[in-house]
């Protein structure tokens, strides 16, 4: 990595690091604004979102003790393996716009930010999940992704899973399998502890619970809003760095409060707002917030009721399906799992990401969407080349989709402001009519 | 005389309780979202199971059995190989005894499994000219009686998988302190083999079918030609639109996850593969297992005559949120 003199970095640490919890604050403060009757239970969302506190010293202090930490970019990393290896995994792509302009120096400036912005606060080691872990998982999913990996290879330990483009066929999943096995074994070595029967039904016992608590804020959403896109959002990206047993009771508390607010109808926002969906590439705390603030900020105002992002929604959807109890079937549920039931843009088929268009009318049409942002960062090819695939379908089912394409930096607020209230000016005529 | 009542009494207190074990096992496994189907199937195949003995005890009922079954298959396709057919259950049990020990299953490579299927009509049309060929056809004689000890007893390997483990009949090879034991198909083993071969025969065919079936989930039925007789019925394209019970897959629901496919005893991979609608395919038995464990909400349902009977959904959550 590009050889940066200490004291830049400092200077650059510590400004970036205050902006940087300045805007975590804000974003909250703007997110409470935004809407009425916020969730008590949210509190607990605010407090572990903030990079630099609790859950900060919570890791160091297990490391400490000698527990390890597993970084991962992509959520094709088995989060069951490496709870079960008693490590703690960590979610570490990074959402950073200041970060992104330092990554420039290492990787041009076409790359998607995510990339670049992760590779700038590897330089200024701005991030502190991904400074505490101890191996990080690269799955090869984009060029990006497979590129990263090899640029922090340089500073840290990096597990690179090469993951099939095409998923349905028999060696695809046998491959899949026998590279989880490779990295079971990393874990184990890293790790000192082996990954029995028990402990790794135990694991995936622990993701089933939060699948279910997950959902069950999805299921919620379906309805009038009682809880704004952004704090379900927050809710869910707070699953990446989180504890997990604790992640999954402050999200059921949260859930039974909304169950309660929905009952006395008590909505978070006019029913009558325009419901958005999001999908494209992941949008990541905390700088990256810019588009759903936007969106719910905007007047008139729309509501983010779901999205199809891997940093929200996609995260935690899909439990682990296991048959039998016996290692072997735990094992092939996991390796299942995590790469045919995901719908990321990086697989193909005969019929085009067929998978993915499939889910996205599920919740076009369950969750009762007006109008849908198609997101995508500059840089972020197979988000991009989608588009028109998608639009087609959406089309078909008269729901209008818009396409929004901005990049890792503060600038084009202003730009996107009007498209965005365009946008929603627009779905509002529809809903009126 | 006394004994007598004695021992009936005795077979029904063993009948009631089998059936009070069922309903605990149901009401056990009620909170469990994805074993729901499965424990119902168990609960039915023992019910069956006894159903069946006492049409033993009346072996003419037997005919009118396999007619039953097969006219059912028009309307129900197979569903008597899942959930009523006593070696399948059996078979089932061993699984069980598998899963206890916590064994893994190994699966067939899946052309093999399509090569088995075929299989099971070649040994179906073997079974239905095997009559002929060991007998010329005596018009004379009583229909019945050609097909219960005539020259058309063959055919009753066709209903061989209904029999009990304990028969109501004596048979003096297999008559143990009494207990009159039998097994599917060892009525057919020791009409054909030889006097002194005979229990070693009998040996290597339980031993096998058993042996199988713990290392590959219903092994036997895969090739079973009673599967054959009910499978041929979906096989034809006339009557494709008959199975009133049927598993439909919704296309937009799917992210084909592939549960669905690996959790199938029968490895059939129509479910998965197929883009959605009916699933219509003379592999599979109606076990619902993917129908349970398929973790999207109304992805795949199960339709009897047009209507949804069961379907798939959200296993996480519990009970009372239904």
């Amino acid at each position: 990595m590009l050889e940066i003199p200490q004291k830049e970095i400092e200077e650059l640490q510590k400004s970036i690091k205050t902006s940087s919890q300045r805007i975590i604050a804000e974003n909250i403060e703007r997110m409470k604004k935004t809407s009425q009757n916020r969730p008590e239970a949210m509190q607990y969302f605010d407090e572990i979102s903030n990079f630099f506190g609790q859950r900060e010293k919570e890791i160091q202090a297990a490391k400490e003790n000698g527990k390890k930490v597993i970084g991962y970019f992509c959520m094709f990393a088995p989060t069951e393996l490496i709870l079960a290896a008693d490590a703690i995994p960590v979610r570490v792509s990074s959402g950073w716009y200041d970060a992104a302009k330092l990554g420039d120096r290492i990787v041009p400036v076409e790359v998607c930010p995510i990339i670049r912005s992760t590779i700038g606060a590897k330089m200024i080691s701005l991030s502190p999940y991904l400074e505490l872990s101890d191996a990080l998982i690269n799955v090869t999913t984009c060029d990006g992704m497979t590129k990263l990996g090899e640029i922090l290879s340089d500073s840290k330990p990096v597990w690179t899973m090469p993951i099939p483009r095409v998923k349905d066929s028999a060696q695809a999943t046998r491959f899949w399998r026998e590279e989880l096995l490779t990295v079971k074994g990393q874990i184990e070595a890293l790790t000192g502890n082996k990954i029995t029967g028990k402990k790794l039904k135990a694991a995936i016992e622990l993701t089933q619970k939060a699948t279910k608590a997950f959902r069950r804020l999805q299921e919620i959403r379906k309805g009038a809003p009682v809880i704004m896109g952004r704090d379900a959002m927050l809710v869910n990206q707070t699953y990446m760095w989180d504890d997990i047993t604790r992640w999954t009771e402050k999200t059921e508390a949260l859930c039974d409060e909304l169950e309660k607010k929905a009952r006395e109808k008590n909505w978070a926002c006019p029913p009558d707002t325009p419901r958005v969906m999001v999908t494209g590439t992941p949008m990541i705390w905390p700088d990256n917030w810019k588009v759903p603030t936007l969106i719910e900020e905007a007047k008139p105002q729309g509501v983010l009721i779901a999205d199809e992002l891997c940093s929200s929604e996609r995260l935690l959807y899909d439990p682990v399906g296991v048959d039998e109890w016996s290692m072997d079937d735990m094992f092939k549920a996991i390796s299942e799992r995590y790469l045919m039931a995901s719908t990321c843009p990086c697989f193909t088929s005969k019929d085009g990401n067929e998978d993915r268009i499939n889910w996205l009318l599920t919740k076009v049409k369950d969750w009762n969407i007006n109008g849908v942002i198609y997101y995508v960062v500059r840089g972020c090819m197979l988000y991009a080349m989608e588009y028109t695939r998608v639009k087609r379908v959406l089309d078909h089912l008269n729901i209008p989709m818009y396409y929004l394409d901005t990049d890792y930096t503060r600038e084009d607020v202003g730009q996107l402001k009007t498209r965005v209230e365009a946008f929603l000016e627009m779905l509002t005529a529809r809903i009126d009519i | 005389m006394v004994w007598a009542i004695v021992g009936e009494i005795l077979k029904l207190m063993v009948l009631a309780g089998l059936g009070l074990a069922g309903i605990l096992v149901i009401l056990l496994w009620m909170k469990d979202l994805t074993r729901k189907a499965t424990y119902l199937r168990l609960f039915i195949q023992v019910v069956s199971l006894v159903a069946i003995y006492y049409l033993f005890t009346y072996p003419i009922w037997l005919l009118a059995a396999l007619i039953v079954i097969l006219a059912m298959t028009l309307v129900i396709g197979r569903f008597f190989c899942g959930w009523l057919c006593p070696f399948g259950f059996y078979l089932d049990l061993v699984t069980l005894l598998r899963k206890a020990f916590k064994i893994r299953y190994r699966n067939l490579p899946e052309k093999l499994n399509r090569a088995l299927h075929v299989l099971r009509y070649c040994l179906l049309i073997f079974f239905l000219i095997l009559p002929f060929l060991l007998t010329p056809i005596n018009p004379w004689q009583w229909p019945l009686s050609l097909f219960l000890s005539g020259p058309f007893k063959p055919i009753r390997v066709l209903i061989a998988p209904l029999t009990p483990l304990i028969v109501p009949w004596t048979e003096e090879l297999t008559a143990i302190n009494g207990v009159n034991l039998s097994y599917p198909y060892l009525d057919q083993i020791i009409a054909y083999s030889s006097v002194d071969l005979v229990w070693i025969f009998m040996f290597i065919f339980v031993s096998l079918t058993l042996a199988s079936s713990f290392f590959m989930r219903r092994f036997w039925c895969r090739f079973c030609p009673t599967g054959a007789s009910l499978a041929i019925v979906n096989k034809f394209k006339a009557f494709k639109g008959v199975p009133a019970l049927h598993i439909y897959k919704e296309e937009e629901k799917c992210t084909k996850c592939g549960i669905c496919k690996r959790v199938c005893p029968l490895q059939v991979t129509e479910v998965y593969e197929q883009k959605g609608g009916k699933i219509n395919t003379s592999l599979c038995m109606l076990c619902f297992r993917c129908v349970e464990m398929c973790p999207y909400e109304d992805c795949l349902k199960v339709k009897f005559a047009g209507k949804t009977v069961f379907k798939s959904r959200n296993w996480l959550e519990p009970p009372e949120s239904e």
